[in-house]
């Protein structure tokens, strides 16, 4: 049997928890060693996933196979192919930079980092597994620790947020809940497996669009389409820096990843039917998110909502259902994260040294803390797409396919990206530039330890910015075999 | 006849005999004698439990059936009877000499509980449930306070009410098939099974199992007596009495299956039990209360795996059973802690505050244990809840599955309430932190990993289940 590295990925984070718990709760720094640990496991094993990942076969690689429950066709199964493998090495280097962004948490650490790696095996396990029972099962386990992570160690209105952002995404995966059993009952069907299902079922026009909306609603919940957004900025403004890292970062990714991976797989019909109004609702979160963002006075509202925003490039990129589009909403998905985990890191640190995240009370950070703000920059620069980051080439590809689809909604999207750099280089210019205010002056800039998970990050979005190919490479073969091409 | 195979009741009755026997003669131990020999006498019963597993045959001219329906429910109730008594070590409600009467009505009560699972014709039926029933009202009211009499008296009440009920209907199902054992009644009453006789019949002694399922419209004692009965009698009542209302539940279904009027009657008793235990449990500041609406919507989830019947339906019945007990045992392990700790018999939600700073360990099995109910994975009630809405959907019950499915959303705002109070206030002042004896810790630790261990693997469990309607069946 060759070596699972898609388990072991899983794995090193619940091992991590394990010894977690079993460590006393004095023993803190002990706590960070194995979080970390845990962390690096999983990024190296990604890494290595990257490198063995045979970009000239469609199928899914490296498939792991055990039943599980044989009655009700649950099987342990897991596999990878283009579309979550660019995910799984999102959500290794986010929890990676995360530990080393949370080293300063003094409060409750065990607890703390017990729930980060909780948190983080649950999308790791929804990211790799190809069998309903486990996605849904990971699913929550990945939703639930967020509760306490916001409860616990977050600020802003945390107890109103925390419950918020836990109702919503249960009612969204209650959807989700019901679809997959319905689906389990269809004759033919009997089992969990996504690929059994593929084969056996044949889901008739009518039953696809009605499953189809049902997944859709249920996924777009998390993946904060519009109208089902409302509980995303406010759960990232209350969560602590780590946690909004990861849930902006990767949670957020789940439920597009879900669109792509259960819904479109199994209702292609389903999906036709339904991507004109997937494309409308798309554009509301991309325009409307932009227009809010501009309006907010708190720095973390903003790149709430910016993230709102962003998330609506990539359902454009799904609901175009062409290649070039799939390909443009994968790589937002990525770039998106690894992005806006940098922004938080740099937005968390800010607020930690000034007790503010309010533009009016912030300024002139640039000469105070230079490293802290060419890092909140260079996040703001790729978040308005600029050439050589990979946000533009996310972006650039879903424009180009959402303009050969739908002409009109593709063209006001772009004009979409006028107000993200306006809102963009207006809280640059405010917290960065101008006069030195009193409750910025005492920041003192990252040290090395602060200074090394933001750098990852940067170099994650210069690197794919400049190789695009590479993780095009990646995708493409997958997103076509998505779509019967 | 074969001895073995009642082995367990034998070891019961033998317990009850002698704990009369010590009533009589007047002569009530010290509470530290009595409690550990509690123990190892239930032990005791559980090692008999365990040597008749797998046993089968008819009893008593048919009238009692060992097989291993039967025998996985005696093991489930002697597990929640044993958590009972074990819970029952630091009982201070109930005085000190009322003792004995209290082990004896309980060890009472999970003997007619057995029966209850090996009882295949009416009369047998009747007897065990009243056996059961009888010693959980006295239970109910032993604490001596006029306002837990209440509660008592109601449950009394209304219990015998419903077992008129029962008898009415068991008269009608008589009459009609000329014969009281099930397997007669089923094999009489097929050209008969949709007559209104029958049907009325059948919902009237269904009657008396629902009112122990405490589904609607049979609910309205449980929060009273949750209430006002000493904390490990209601953990009694949650657990055993539920598990044995499930076993005759399912034996009388799958003897008799149910006419689609009677699965539409099924269906919306299921349906508002579920809306109304969620819905009220919402507003209710009293723990034990907010635990009894609790386990009125898990009434209704029960009923959806039953009424879906077949191999499928009965089995995950059976298993979300099995992970019920264990989850309301691990959430009534608390409350008995906390009431214990703060000398009140009913905790409020105030009373949790603080409790991940003051004992990490029981935050952690009362975040465990809630989050089960609640239908979280990777817990015991979730893979539970999965399995039972799976087999409901196979048969078509897909509105109710939803409903079901979007309760189980409602009732987590109730749940994560009481998380909240356990980790996010603050405990009051000057409040030390709890101890815990280490026999507790290791029954809280034993409880939390079983539904850890159960929601993660449950494929023997649900292959158990599969095999235990097999042979619970007719033929």
């Amino acid at each position: 049997m060759p070596f699972p590295v898609l388990s072991s990925i899983l794995l090193s984070p619940v091992i991590g928890l394990i010894l977690i718990l079993l460590t006393p709760a004095k023993q803190e720094n002990l706590v960070r060693a194995i979080a970390l640990l845990s962390a690096t496991v999983t990024v190296a094993l990604s890494v290595y996933l990257c490198a063995i990942f045979n970009t000239a076969d469609p199928a899914f690689q490296l498939v792991e196979h055990v039943e599980w429950v044989r009655s009700y066709g649950i099987h342990y199964s897991n596999a990878v192919d283009g579309l979550n493998l660019p995910m799984i090495l999102l959500t290794s280097i986010v929890i990676f930079c995360g530990v080393l962004v949370s080293w300063t948490v003094t409060t409750r650490v065990k607890d703390f980092f017990a729930n980060m790696l909780f948190l983080v095996s649950g999308v790791f396990g929804v990211f790799m597994t190809t069998n309903l029972f486990f996605f849904f099962l990971f699913y929550e386990i990945a939703v639930i620790p967020m509760y306490l992570l916001i409860v616990i160690w977050g600020s802003t209105n945390k107890q109103y947020a925390a419950m918020k952002l836990t109702l919503y995404l249960l009612l969204g995966s209650a959807l989700m809940f019901a679809g997959f059993l319905y689906i389990y009952s269809l004759p033919g069907a009997q089992t969990f497996d996504l690929q059994t299902l593929k084969q056996n079922v044949s889901f008739s026009p009518e039953i696809q669009n009605i499953l189809f909306l049902g997944l859709f609603l249920g996924f777009g919940v998390l993946a904060a389409c519009f109208p089902f957004h409302v509980w995303s900025p406010d759960g990232h403004v209350a969560a602590p820096t780590a946690a909004s890292m990861l849930h902006a970062g990767v949670l957020m990714k789940l439920g597009a990843y879900g669109i792509l991976r259960v819904a479109i797989y199994l209702l292609p019909e389903g999906a036709r039917h339904w991507a004109p109004v997937i494309a409308v609702l798309s554009l509301c979160n991309i325009v409307y998110g932009a227009m809010v963002a501009t309006r907010q006075k708190d720095l973390k509202y903003i790149i709430g909502y910016s993230s709102v925003s962003h998330m609506g490039i990539v359902l454009l990129g799904i609901s175009t259902l062409t290649p070039l589009g799939l390909n443009g909403a994968v790589f937002q998905m990525f770039s998106h994260g690894i992005m806006t985990a940098l922004f938080f890191a740099c937005v968390g640190f800010i607020y930690d040294g000034c007790h503010t995240r309010m533009l009016d009370e912030l300024g002139g950070l640039s000469k105070q803390a230079p490293k802290i703000s060419a890092f909140f920059i260079i996040a703001g620069l790729c978040g308005l797409g600029l050439p050589g980051m990979g946000g533009f080439v996310a972006e650039l590809l879903v424009t180009l396919a959402a303009v050969s689809v739908y002409p009109w909604i593709g063209i006001t999207s772009i004009t979409a990206l006028l107000i993200t750099a306006y809102y963009v280089l207006t809280a640059v210019q405010k917290v960065f530039y101008g006069p030195l205010r009193e409750k910025s002056a005492h920041l003192e800039d990252v040290g090395f330890l602060q200074f090394f998970p933001r750098a990852v990050l940067v170099g994650c979005l210069i690197y794919f910015g400049i190789f695009p190919q590479v993780f095009i490479q990646w995708i493409s073969l997958s997103t076509k075999t998505l779509l019967g091409a | 006849m074969d001895w073995t195979l009642i082995l367990p009741e034998t070891a019961l009755l033998l317990l009850c005999v002698l704990l009369l026997c010590l009533m009589l003669i007047r002569k009530t131990p010290a509470a530290g004698v009595l409690s550990p020999l509690m123990g190892i006498a239930t032990a005791g019963v559980g090692l008999a439990a365990l040597w008749s597993f797998g046993f089968s045959g008819i009893l008593f001219f048919s009238t009692y059936r060992v097989d291993l329906f039967s025998q996985c429910f005696k093991l489930l109730v002697w597990a929640a009877f044993f958590l009972t008594v074990f819970f029952s070590r630091s009982l201070h409600e109930i005085d000190d000499g009322r003792r004995l009467e209290y082990y004896f009505f309980l060890s009472a009560a999970a003997l007619g509980m057995m029966m209850m699972a090996s009882a295949v014709d009416l009369l047998t039926l009747y007897v065990s449930l009243e056996l059961a029933s009888y010693s959980l009202y006295l239970l109910s009211a032993l604490k001596n306070r006029g306002r837990d009499a209440e509660a008592g008296v109601k449950y009394l009440f209304f219990g015998a009410a419903a077992s008129g009920v029962f008898l009415w209907g068991a008269s009608l199902l008589a009459g009609i098939s000329g014969s009281t054992s099930l397997a007669g009644i089923s094999e009489n009453i097929h050209g008969l099974i949709a007559s209104p006789a029958s049907l009325v019949g059948m919902i009237f002694v269904c009657f008396s199992f629902l009112f122990k399922l405490s589904a609607f419209p049979l609910h309205f004692w449980a929060p009273d007596v949750y209430e006002s009965a000493a904390t490990p009698v209601v953990n009694f009542i949650a657990t055993a009495s539920k598990a044995a209302a499930v076993a005759v539940l399912a034996r009388f279904l799958m003897f008799l299956p149910p006419s689609p009027e009677f699965v539409r009657a099924l269906t919306a008793i299921a349906f508002a039990s579920m809306t109304l235990g969620n819905c009220v449990a919402l507003w209710q500041e009293d723990v034990k209360r907010l635990l009894a609406y609790s386990s009125v919507a898990q009434a209704g989830y029960i009923l959806v795996g039953l009424l879906a019947a077949g191999g499928e339906g009965f089995s995950s019945a059976i298993f979300y059973t099995a992970a019920y007990v264990l989850m309301n045992a691990a959430a009534f392990f608390v409350v008995s802690r906390v009431a214990l700790d703060s000398g009140h018999d009913n905790p409020r939600l105030s009373h949790f505050d603080g409790l991940a700073e003051r004992s990490p360990f029981l935050a952690l099995v009362l975040l465990i244990s809630l989050l089960s109910l609640a239908g979280i994975p990777p817990l015991a009630g979730f893979t539970g809840k999965w399995i039972l809405f799976s087999a409901a959907m196979d048969k078509g019950h897909w509105f109710l599955v939803l409903w079901a499915v979007l309760n189980s959303v409602v009732s987590l705002f109730y749940y994560l309430t009481l998380v909240k109070h356990a980790y996010l206030e603050k405990p009051k002042e000057g409040l030390p932190p709890m101890a815990l004896p280490l026999a507790a810790r290791t029954v809280g630790l034993a409880l939390c990993l079983s539904i850890i261990l159960l929601g993660i693997f449950p494929n023997a469990l649900i292959s158990l289940a599969q095999e235990a309607v097999l042979s619970g069946g007719l033929h």
